[in-house]
């Protein structure tokens, strides 16, 4: 198990990770999600041992490793936020290189080199210059390089970002199979709350510095139990209809767009034959009804007051 | 593990097309034009018609020196000191002193004089190899740059790129000339000028008469280590600046992370610019052999004073990495390939011998390793002996230990954010 206990990291006075807890045990993904400055490459860099903390501790199974790194930085791989590459060198010649850092083996890290391409689907394009690939192949390429020694744990820092939707897809996939396959433990950061949700199973949530909610999927959706989100379309706008709800004393957070209206309500409630019959007092014909899970992204409304992406 | 390295360095500089060039070709294109173009000329070779150049002038220079009196007196009194450094620094005697003061250049360059009107009907008659036309205020603008605050003023400069070995010859005569007056502009700015100097003649005889022996250098050999030895400088600011590429890109990081030690990275960098160098001193010597003739006749010395050399440029990589990461920006690097190389190709004596200038900036030059290595390629050439290059030795051992242990003291020993 790693662990971080009240990490903090202060850059000229700026608290950029603030007393920041969390651990990861053998074989689970864990999220960490929060929006761009949140702090979580930092909370990364302290993790792997890169930065120093300004204070709190690093743990591997309850022995610090912020003196002596070494024990940590063995079963650990890390896939950094930058694209890390030799952009000169080809994919083999990349793999190669760090896999001879890590001293293996020469016919071991040639097997090595050859799954490792064939998971992150490289195989046929290994000997080209890495300058030339596609912004989704070198995130890929980027991917290897952390998993090629074989580590326990692997740290994903945005490994999805600012690329095709194909390519992101099949990096889910990867890491989904990283993880159910060759039982990994992953630590996967993200701005992106869609795919925490989809991979995670442990969800921290974080920002400015701070971690603002932490557990499972449905701990962190229980902090919405309260309420239910209701999305519901009308044939078409009618501003009557929408002074009614807003007179409704049992809604809240009422937003219209066009025809469509979301509007929050008390969980157990059954709003729906009210609905209708305010539907019929104002002559307006109602499309559709949709009773919303609430998500991680309402979540962070919630507990900030903003939008998880800017 | 510390091959893979070295490996890495190599590959990713063989696919550097405009590094390649800077370090390999550049040399042994201006091995050729200072040994080939200058060298013939400068030995009277017949077959090479004369640079016919000539000089617009738009003012006259002395008027230009009233016109700056003038202004600068409104600043601050002009003493004595004064009035003789001005006479001393006044461009256009100097240019045109430089051009036709020695007898070598007389022969092979002549020079007229033009008036403003005749500037145009010149340019399109291709008389001339090449046109120096100075603009207006030249002086005056020029003087105020050194005495006071501005800009340097420049020449605009015309050549005929139909005599491809002409014009060259006078682009590189003018390079010297700026040279030299940035060296002069700043020893005047920081109030060393003196009476004792004058400005050198740009190197230009055929032969070099050395000290101590009499065997001849003649100047396709003084080009091949003048050159050599600078340009093996520059592997120090390719390198420094490839790994300091490596830290912006967290490459770094990853290395670290795969417990490799900070140090052991810096020396890899070290032995990498060590092998590089030896082969693009090699390169540069075979090529020398081929087009010159030029054999090596001290292989164990020449390969010791080489190697001595290139694990101080190894030293300076590995400085030049160390301020790099610890300033998080490729500063250190890019200005020691843009300015400090060229400052020490001057002092080391690449573009002319500066001891005939300044004992004291000669003796400084000792204390360049590509002075401290020219001077000993020369020695060598003349049948010198590993006494005679004892001292040139010495002062390359000392400045590789300096300068290495200065790096490992500054080097960051983590990674990440700085
Ligand atoms: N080296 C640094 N110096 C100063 N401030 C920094 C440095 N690195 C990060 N920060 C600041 O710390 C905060 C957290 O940054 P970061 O960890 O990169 O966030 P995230 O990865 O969540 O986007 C930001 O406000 C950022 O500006
Ligand atoms: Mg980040």
């Amino acid at each position: 198990m790693i662990e971080v206990v009240n990490l903090t990291k202060t850059f000229k006075k700026v608290n950029a990770v603030d007393q920041v807890n969390f651990y990861i045990e053998p074989g689970e993904i864990v999220g960490l999600l929060g929006p761009n400055g949140a702090g979580k490459s930092t909370t990364i860099a302290m993790l792997s041992t890169l930065v120093p903390p300004t204070s709190g501790d690093v743990l591997l199974q309850q022995q610090s490793v912020l003196k002596n790194p070494a024990s940590l930085r063995k079963v650990l791989g890390v896939v950094p936020q930058e694209i890390a590459l030799y952009e000169e060198l080809t994919a083999r010649e990349n793999l190669l290189f760090f896999g001879n850092l890590y001293k293996m083996q020469k016919d071991q890290l040639k097997n090595r080199v050859d799954t490792v391409l064939q998971q992150i689907g490289l195989q046929h394009e290994s000997k080209k210059i890495v300058k030339h690939y596609s912004g989704g192949m070198k995130r890929r390429l980027n991917i290897g390089v952390a998993m090629l020694h074989e580590p326990d744990y692997l740290i994903m820092d945005e490994p999805t970002v600012g690329i095709d939707p194909q390519s992101r897809n099949h990096i889910l996939e990867t890491v989904k199979k990283l993880n159910t396959e060759s039982n990994k433990a992953i630590i996967y950061t993200s701005h992106y709350m869609e795919e925490v949700e989809y991979l995670c199973n442990r969800i921290y949530i974080m920002d400015k510095g701070r971690i603002i909610a932490s557990g499972t999927k449905d701990e962190i959706k229980a902090i919405l139990s309260s309420e239910n989100t209701i999305l519901v379309k009308l044939e078409k706008h009618s501003n009557d209809f929408l002074s009614e709800l807003m007179s409704q004393p049992l809604l809240s957070n009422i937003n219209a767009k066009e025809a469509e209206i979301s509007f929050t309500v008390a969980k157990g409630i059954n709003y729906l034959p009210t609905l209708l019959t305010l539907c019929e007092m104002h002559h307006v014909t109602l499309k559709s009804y949709e009773v919303k899970e609430p998500t991680l992204e309402d979540i962070f409304l919630h507990l900030t007051g903003r939008a998880l992406r800017n | 593990m510390f091959l893979a390295l070295i490996q890495k360095q190599m590959k990713i500089l063989l696919r550097s097309r405009s590094e390649l060039l800077m370090l390999f070709v550049m040399p042994i294109i201006l091995i050729t034009i200072l040994s080939f173009a200058l060298g013939s000329l400068m030995e009277g070779n017949s077959e090479m018609t004369k640079v016919e150049l000539a000089i617009v002038l738009h003012d006259n220079e002395e008027e230009q020196l009233n016109e700056f009196r003038k202004v600068a007196s409104e600043t601050f009194p002009i003493n004595d000191e004064m009035e003789k450094q001005m006479k001393q620094m006044l461009p256009i005697s100097m240019l045109l002193e430089q051009l036709t003061k020695s007898e070598e250049m007389k022969e092979f360059i002549h020079v007229t004089e033009l008036k403003p009107n005749e500037f145009e009907n010149a340019r399109k008659s291709e008389e001339f190899s090449a046109i120096i036309e100075v603009p207006e205020h030249f002086t005056v603008n020029f003087l105020t740059s050194i005495f006071m605050e501005g800009d340097q003023p420049a020449f605009n400069v015309y050549v005929n790129e139909s005599e491809p070995i002409t014009s060259t010859v006078v682009k590189n005569i003018l390079d010297f000339y700026q040279q030299q007056y940035t060296f002069f502009t700043a020893l005047a700015k920081n109030g060393f000028l003196s009476d004792e100097m004058t400005v050198p003649t740009p190197e230009i005889k055929s032969e070099i008469q050395t000290v101590d022996t009499e065997t001849k250098i003649n100047s396709s050999i003084y080009y091949t280590f003048s050159m050599s030895v600078m340009f093996i400088l520059f592997i120090a600011g390719t390198i420094a600046g490839q790994s300091f590429l490596e830290k912006n890109m967290h490459i770094f990081d990853r290395i670290l992370l795969a417990r490799i030690h900070p140090l052991t990275y810096l020396a890899s960098m070290i032995v990498s610019t060590v092998v590089i160098a030896f082969i693009q001193v090699a390169i540069l010597f075979a090529f020398a052999y081929f087009a010159f003739g030029i054999s090596l006749n001290q292989w164990g010395l020449t390969i010791l004073l080489t190697l001595l050399l290139a694990i101080v440029v190894g030293g300076i990589t590995a400085l030049l990495s160390s301020i790099n990461y610890r300033s998080n920006s490729a500063n250190a690097s890019n200005i020691f390939s843009n300015a400090l190389v060229s400052i020490l190709a001057l002092l080391g004596g690449s573009f002319f011998n500066i001891s005939g200038l300044s004992p004291v900036l000669g003796k400084i030059g000792m204390w360049t390793p590509n002075g401290a290595a020219l001077d000993g390629y020369l020695k060598l050439a003349q049948n010198g002996s590993l006494s005679d290059i004892q001292h040139n030795l010495m002062n390359l051992a000392v400045m590789a230990i300096v300068l290495i242990v200065c790096a490992v003291l500054l080097f960051p020993k983590r990674g990440g954010i700085a």
